[in-house]
């Protein structure tokens, strides 16, 4: 698969603070690709510069094989930004939003009506074409966000932290539409999050640490690299799970296991068939892999925990 | 073009549904009303007799024409400027709001962003004050009217130039602005102090000499002049045919900022167009050079 985006050696200091130190990363063309940090990481920083919002020190940003120092203007042209929170403007309705919006890339008349006719059926935006986006719902307003970032039909679709401070049944929403769009249109997704679920669902995740890249590797990769396994063991009692001679947890009707890998647990139920008869096996979560990575655990707001 | 277009309909568009920003642009001539209402007119009317010789009778009527003028050039002069200022606010909104982030994410050229507010602050200013123009002709119509058919063509002509005035020096201002509490201290600043240096609330001849000589350095001070000028000029005329003394009449001209000086010499009408012409023209290009420097930075 060829890259989409290559960054190499990318740096940004704003006075003494160092926000993103020579770092260099490549995303393929049609993955989901996680970038994951706590606030103040480096994650904005590089979007911002990839986005032509800020300018780098040093390195390059290369978008579909475009430098976007020699071209920036066609690299705009392929980047699609849903922004953390909605820019759109709230006294404007969502018509007057999308057309706004749509003339900057140069979409006119019928060929504005054409792709917002196919953006209402994407995201159902239908009946809320004539409402103002300052009285729509969070999740409808995360529904014209994306349509305002694919009106211009760009390659790659840019999610800054899309689902914070989303009910649950929006993000579920959220997600469901980039599936299909990725289905439907091939589409590189980039997203930043600090929700470790979304990050596990990922092709490839890039782990960013005080600006450099503190690990990478598609999630397996991750899991098996910087956590353990675990096995929970059901119907058995404390002391036949302290002679299996393994570090372990109680847990509701159970006992959790740490192994060191998938292998390790293989041979510990074959060894001991008559322990292992109401159990289930999983892999460390994102979570465990952040902590290991950076030594930092991340809290809701993507802040660093206590 | 078609981008440009798009760009001035969306900002204009804003400005209007955008209700805190469209009513604050409206606080200055709302207060200049209510100073009005309560006792500027009466000050302007005393100020007008005590400036006539003993046991002189101007007609009533002329004389609500001639308070309801000033009162007319006053408000038009600081709507030029505060409306400009407060529709242009838009461009430092769109840096709180993230939606400047949204219109440079698209290839469209930060120059056209530029030229984009500059355009639609014009025309929203412009709307604004033809609008109480058309307000304030219809109150001279009925407590007065002096006014000639060049004389409504000239006050056209004046509002054009001081709206592109305004909106060229609060392009300038509000470029360095870039938070929510910026834009109330600059609009607060604006709509409080503009009115009194410009000699809206109280003409100019009546600060002190240094002050005097200080704004006469002011385009803002010839703005009113030029509109103060055109909105009298039938009513001083009528005063001239109905036999009132001419030093009487040059002393009320006087008093109330339609003849200026500049360090003891007589400023012109001429002289006030070429003033406000040349600093847009400076104004525009300040502007100009200033996008262009900042888009070199940025690369």
């Amino acid at each position: 698969m060829e890259n989409i985006i290559e960054i190499s050696h990318l740096s940004k200091s704003f006075k003494d603070v160092k926000a993103v130190q020579d770092l260099s990363f490549r995303v393929k063309k049609g993955e989901l690709f996680a970038f994951l940090g706590v606030n103040g990481a480096g994650k904005s920083t590089t979007i911002s510069i990839m986005c032509g919002q800020l300018t780098k020190d040093g390195g390059t940003v290369k978008i579909n094989g475009v430098n976007q120092d020699e071209h920036a203007d066609t690299t705009k042209r392929d980047l699609g930004v849903v922004f953390q929170n909605s820019v759109l403007d709230k006294a404007l309705t969502v018509r007057d939003n999308l057309e706004s919006r749509a003339a900057l890339y140069g979409i006119f008349g019928e060929a504005f009506e054409k792709r917002l006719a196919q953006l209402c059926v994407l995201l159902d935006l239908s009946d809320l074409l004539n409402r103002t986006v300052g009285k729509l719902s969070g999740g409808q307003r995360r529904r014209v966000d994306i349509a305002r970032a694919l009106l211009h039909e760009p390659k790659i679709l840019v999610l800054d932290e899309p689902t914070t401070g989303l009910d649950p049944q929006t993000r579920k929403l959220l997600w469901g539409v980039v599936s299909d769009l990725r289905k439907q249109e091939n589409m590189t997704v980039f997203l930043t999050t600090h929700y470790m679920e979304e990050a596990a669902e990922a092709d490839y995740v890039v782990v960013i640490d005080a600006g450099k890249i503190a690990a990478e590797g598609t999630p397996l990769d991750l899991k098996n690299e910087y956590t353990a396994d675990f096995i929970t063991l059901y119907g058995v009692d404390e002391e036949q799970v302290k002679s299996l001679g393994k570090p372990y947890e109680k847990v509701t009707d159970g006992y959790r296991i740490s192994v060191t890998n998938t292998a390790e647990a293989t041979s510990l139920i074959q060894k001991y068939p008559q322990l292992f008869v109401d159990y289930e096996i999983v892999k460390g979560k994102m979570d465990d892999v952040f902590l290991a990575v950076t030594g930092k655990k991340i809290n809701g707001n993507g802040g660093e925990e206590a | 073009m078609k981008i440009l277009a798009s760009l001035v309909k969306r900002n204009t568009k804003l400005f209007f549904k955008d209700k805190g920003m469209f009513f604050t642009s409206l606080i200055t001539p709302a207060i200049l009303l209510v100073l009005y209402a309560t006792f500027l007119g009466n000050v302007y009317r005393d100020s007008f007799m005590m400036g006539m010789p003993e046991g002189v009778t101007i007609p009533e009527k002329l004389l609500d024409g001639f308070v309801g003028g000033q009162l007319f050039s006053s408000l038009l002069a600081v709507s030029c400027i505060t409306v400009a200022f407060c529709s242009n606010f838009l461009m430092v909104q769109d840096k709180v709001t993230g939606a400047r982030a949204d219109l440079t994410m698209s290839p469209v050229k930060s120059s056209t962003l530029a030229l984009g507010y500059y355009i639609s602050s014009t025309i929203a200013t412009l709307i604004v004050c033809f609008a109480a123009t058309l307000v304030c002709f219809v109150y001279l119509a009925i407590v007065g009217w002096y006014l000639s058919v060049l004389d409504v063509a000239l006050i056209i002509v004046d509002i054009l130039l001081v709206v592109t005035f305004g909106t060229a020096l609060s392009s300038i201002v509000n470029m360095f602005l870039s938070s929510q509490g910026q834009i109330s201290a600059v609009g607060s600043i604006v709509s409080a102090g503009y009115g009194f240096i410009c000699g809206a609330y109280m003409p100019i001849s009546q600060f002190g000499n240094t002050l005097q000589k200080v704004l006469s350095f002011s385009p803002g001070t010839y703005a009113t002049s030029l509109i103060r000028n055109h909105s009298l000029r039938g009513a001083f005329a009528e005063m001239e045919a109905i036999g009132l003394p001419t030093e009487a009449i040059d002393g009320v001209k006087m008093a109330i900022d339609c003849n200026v000086q500049f360090f003891g010499h007589d400023v012109s009408l001429w002289a006030m167009f070429a003033v406000l012409f040349i600093s847009v023209a400076v104004l525009l290009a300040v502007y100009i050079l200033l996008n262009v420097y900042r888009n070199k930075k940025k690369k």
